[in-house]
């Protein structure tokens, strides 16, 4: 009675949320969008880049419109160990050709567009609201309350982010633990348009994608990451929210550091921080993932833990554009029979099995696990160096080949060759 | 019953403004825009008044045409109605300019009362409240912190917070007042307001249906970003760097 | 003849900017002009540098001192001074707009900085974005009006037997603004405008009773406490006539010590010009540390006890 319904209400307008914002207002339903932020993207951070594949599947070649950055053509990944580091590099121009394959982005910016093209398609945003809890009746999600006011829907989307209010609130996840969440911190260090691509050797606005691993996160499960913006680098670390527990250092610290590393400084030289952010992000893969659909309600994006990590590739927002697109279809055929029962909505689920959201997440199962042993993060690194710098050093010592001189600097790491053999065989087969 | 009109301006969030330390220029990139601080306390204070005395309240902007969303978070927090008077060229107005053109505007209108910030939050000028009152020739009452309508008179009266005290002053209506923030803390918008805001009319007011021509008298010669040469040197709290700074102190002399 | 006209709501601004306006009529080869709100001034306004003044009539008990606004913007309207300079005190800069208004002409509001260049046109300085930025302004329109803050120039010094022309101006007409009581301001405390060194508190301190921190670190370093705008006008721990920003006091001491101030624009424009700043924040970022010579950070409840027991063992107190 005189209380306002919706088709669906969707909470939180990042990529998860926008997406399924859009899709579904396009269809002709009534979509709320709410956003806890002044506007969409300003409470979200990521390193700094995005895969294209999952958004060009509901927005066609959406570069041409959308506010990216630059188009990722080169692919770094450093082992940093004092005073060396080796580099393994990949380019590949065909990543920048008619399909982009994925760009370095601002998120408020993108997600700002995003949302404005669900609200474009008709969806109704709201921003600078906070849901503060579900409206349930007889177990089954019926809207939301903000502040004072309640709202009916026939469905809720929880796009609510890494510590998902509403999931919780539905009962379909639990509190993460500090084990299953990493800390990230950025910089976003600004420079000209001529200097990134002078710095980083790249042309137009192509762009480089670099992740490091080793003395950045002092043995810390985690890792650093270097993204080039359009005149601009995205900088930062992400380590383990339990490591960082542990308290021997502090992660801005960590941050400093990683700045002035000599293999990192010479590429922000004279660069001035324009914004600082800091976040939460879900690591635990599929061991995180919690309830996804219940009686009227559905958990998409971060707040479904559909973050993949496997250090040379990090993926977030493909998986929330992808799990936003698989919940709006699903609402869609729930409205056929409209029953928006967990059984009604359970196609959601259904076609994230179908598609690379859940295949891929199952398929890197075991990665998050492999990812604790500590030698990735110290001793590893070390000896790749160290590997690398002897292969490449002339100083008139006693001659030995590659296989001699691999044996040797494993030797003197302390690693076992059956731990190094074992940790490469779990690794190939993890990650 | 009583109705009120409400200038508000659309202004840079100046916390997002940078500036090149070279050549001191400033960087308006991603820059946020918000409606300026005490123009929220103006719109708060006249929906007060609604709803104490009746009547309605009617946003009103002078805005380049670009500027459209201001006019959902003018209307979020309770105006029934929103005037956008625009033009591409309106940008970087002085006050004397948007005082004129709201005059144009405002003059045109039905009202018995005028609220203003008393200054917005970028230039600080204070002017556009006292100028669009000597153009419409009717009074007004600045530094306002305290506003009360007398119906059986028709009248206000201000209280003023100035440096040597309170003047209370009354003014027969139509009148103008300029607000300061103390006067009231804006409510945040609500879900159902901030739908609700979507639903509401707004009249477009174009250059061509306004009288007048508003050319500038000020010219802007320069703007570059204030500089403040400092040591920036930092220290920690254990001892040792406390005595340092003690000592750096008693080195400078300003201690004595 | 070029005229140069001053007016102020004081005795105190109008010798400030009877300094400026004598020296602008210096190189402009212009009279000085300043209004007076009572005919006692006049001699002194003649001997520090007015060449006429123009005697405002007494005005009823119940009329506010901008009901002059008319009688002023109506002289000034029939010459067409080449410059009109206001004290930009709360109540001039509510005038200055209205008479920039009626003779439509612009106004530099706050400003701080007056020159004539090499066309003889003057240039105004003001401050923009909250204390971020600068902006120089010229005016087309005469006259060219600006509206100065108090004590941006000095007060003119006075010289023995300069004479000025003394022209009484008729009655106002009554004002619509009708002030109906009076509440004068009782001065609380020492006006830190005045103070060597200021202790300034910001919301770093956690409780009102913390300030006693702040309070014991001026004792030692012969100093008064301010504080920043939130903390007197949302926490209102402190009085309004000690918080220090761009609406509210201005210091210039030799040593500013800001205690869990973060350093918004808006506060530092208020103490950029003390001799020495020295921050304590523990957050590094904070942009107060942009803004000083030496910076602690970290805990100000671990900082400042151990910086009073060091100032008093080399103070030797």
């Amino acid at each position: 009675m005189g209380e306002e319904k919706f088709a669906v209400i969707v909470v939180g307008a990042g990529p998860a949320g926008s997406a399924a914002a859009y899709l579904l207002a396009k269809e002709g339903l009534d979509v709320l969008l709410v956003e806890k932020g002044a506007a969409p993207g300003s409470k979200n951070m990521f390193g700094g880049r995005m895969y294209s594949h999952a958004l060009h599947r509901i927005m066609p070649n959406f570069w041409e419109e959308a506010p990216v950055e630059r188009a990722v053509v080169r692919e770094e990944v450093t082992f940093l160990s004092g005073s060396r580091s080796v580099t393994v590099s990949c380019q590949d121009f065909g990543w920048a050709g008619s399909f982009r394959h994925s760009f370095t982005l601002l998120r408020a910016e993108f997600d700002a567009w995003l949302a404005s093209k669900a609200e474009e398609a008709g969806a109704m945003l709201a921003c600078g609201i906070l849901v503060d809890d579900l409206l349930v009746e007889g177990g089954k999600v019926v809207g939301i309350r903000a502040g004072e006011d309640e709202m009916l829907a026939d469905v809720v989307i929880a796009a609510d982010g890494v510590n998902s209010i509403i999931a919780q609130k539905a009962g379909l996840a639990k509190m993460f633990t500090p084990h299953q969440v990493a800390t990230g911190v950025k910089q976003v260090i600004k420079l000209s348009p001529e200097e990134v691509s002078r710095r980083f050797q790249v042309e137009g606005n192509n762009g480089v994608a670099r992740l490091f691993v080793g003395d950045c996160t002092k043995g810390m499960r985690g890792g650093g990451f270097l993204y080039t913006n359009r005149d601009s680098v995205s900088l930062g670390l992400v380590v383990t929210a339990s490591e960082l527990q542990k308290g021997r250092y502090k992660i801005s610290e960590l941050v400093e550091e990683f700045k002035h590393n000599p293999h990192v400084s010479p590429l922000i030289e004279g660069g001035e921080v324009v914004e600082y952010s800091a976040h939460l992000v879900p690591e635990a893969g599929l061991n995180m993932v919690p309830q996804l659909c219940g009686d009227g309600i559905l958990v998409v994006g971060d707040a479904a833990g559909f973050v993949l990590n496997l250090g040379y590739i990090v993926r977030g927002m493909d998986f929330a554009v992808a799990s936003g697109e698989a919940a709006a279809k699903a609402v869609l055929q729930a409205r056929e029979s409209n029953d928006f029962s967990r059984g009604g909505l359970s196609r959601y689920e259904q076609l994230l099995r179908q598609s690379f959201v859940f295949r891929d997440l199952e398929a890197y199962r075991k990665a998050p696990a492999f990812m604790e042993n500590p030698r990735m993060f110290t001793a590893y690194p070390q000896l790749a160096a160290s590997i690398a710098s002897g292969v490449f050093t002339v100083d008139g010592s006693a001659p030995a080949h590659l296989l001699g001189k691999v044996l040797s600097r494993v030797r003197e790491s302390g690693v076992s060759l059956a731990q190094l053999a074992g940790d490469s065989w779990k690794g190939a087969r993890s990650l | 019953m009583l109705n009120t009109i409400a200038c508000f301006k659309w202004v840079m969030d100046e916390a997002d403004i940078k500036s090149d330390p070279k050549t001191r220029q400033l960087i308006y990139e991603r820059v946020g825009y918000k409606i300026s601080d005490y123009d929220r306390n103006a719109i708060e204070e006249a929906v007060r008044l609604q709803e104490e005395h009746g009547g309605s309240v009617v946003a009103v902007t002078v805005a380049p045409s670009g500027a459209r969303q201001c006019l959902k978070d003018a209307l979020s927090r309770g105006p029934g109605k929103a005037c956008f008077i625009n033009d591409p060229t309106f940008t970087g107005l002085e006050p004397g300019q948007t005082a004129s053109i709201l005059a144009a505007a405002i003059s045109k209108m039905e009202y018995d009362l005028i609220i203003c910030g008393e200054g917005s939050s970028d230039l600080y000028a204070q002017q556009v409240g006292p100028a669009l009152a000597e153009k419409l020739g009717i009074p007004c009452a600045t530094y306002v912190n305290k506003l009360t309508y007398v119906a059986e008179e028709n009248k206000i009266v201000a209280e003023r917070k100035l440096d040597d005290g309170i003047e209370a002053v009354s003014i027969q209506l139509p009148a103008l007042v300029t607000v300061l923030p103390e006067i009231n803390t804006p409510r945040i918008p609500s879900l159902k307001q901030v739908l609700g805001a979507a639903k509401k009319p707004v009249e477009d007011i174009g250059l061509d249906s306004l009288a007048g021509t508003f050319s500038p008298c000020l010219k802007t010669t320069g703007v570059l970003a204030a500089v403040m040469e400092r040591r920036r040197l930092r220290y920690g709290t254990g001892e040792e760097d406390i005595r340092k700074v003690v000592e750096a102190l008693l080195r400078e002399g300003v201690i004595a | 003849m070029a005229e140069i006209w001053i007016f102020a709501e004081s005795r105190e601004q109008t010798l400030e900017l009877l300094n400026a306006g004598r020296s602008l009529a210096g190189e402009l080869g212009a009279q000085v002009v300043a209004f007076a709100l009572e005919s006692g001034l006049a001699q002194e306004y003649a001997s520090h540098g007015a060449d006429e003044v123009l005697v405002l009539p007494p005005l009823a008990g119940d009329q506010p001192l901008e009901a002059y606004v008319p009688v002023i913007a109506e002289e000034a309207g029939r010459v067409r001074p080449d410059i009109f300079l206001i004290g930009g005190a709360q109540r001039g800069k509510e005038m200055a707009a209205r008479i920039a208004a009626r003779l439509d002409t612009g106004l530099c509001s706050g400003c701080t900085g007056l020159r004539l260049d090499e066309n003889k046109q003057l240039v105004m300085e003001r401050m923009l974005f909250g204390g971020a930025a600068v902006q120089t302004v010229v005016c087309a329109a005469r006259p060219q009006m600006a509206a100065v803050p108090p004590r941006t120039f000095e007060p003119a010094v006075p010289q023995a037997g300069r004479e000025a022309k003394v022209r009484e101006l008729p009655p106002v007409s009554v004002s619509p603004v009708t002030v109906v009581k009076r509440t004068p301001k009782v001065r609380e405390t020492v006006d830190i405008t005045e103070a060597k060194v200021v202790v300034c508190v910001g919301r770093g301190v956690e409780k009102k009773e913390d300030i006693g921190l702040a309070e014991e670190l001026a004792r030692v370093l012969g100093g008064e406490v301010g504080c920043s705008r939130p903390v007197a006008e949302e926490l209102q721990w402190l009085p309004e006539d000690v918080y220090i920003g761009i609406s509210g006091k201005k210091v210039k001491p030799e040593l500013y010590v800001g205690v869990g101030v973060a350093g918004q624009i808006q506060h530092v424009t208020g103490m950029r010009d003390s001799k020495v700043v020295l921050a304590i924040n523990r957050d590094e970022n904070a942009p107060i540390f942009d803004a000083a010579d030496y910076g602690i950070v970290g805990d100000l409840y671990d900082a400042v006890p151990k910086l009073v027991k060091e100032l008093k063992n080399a103070l030797k107190i």
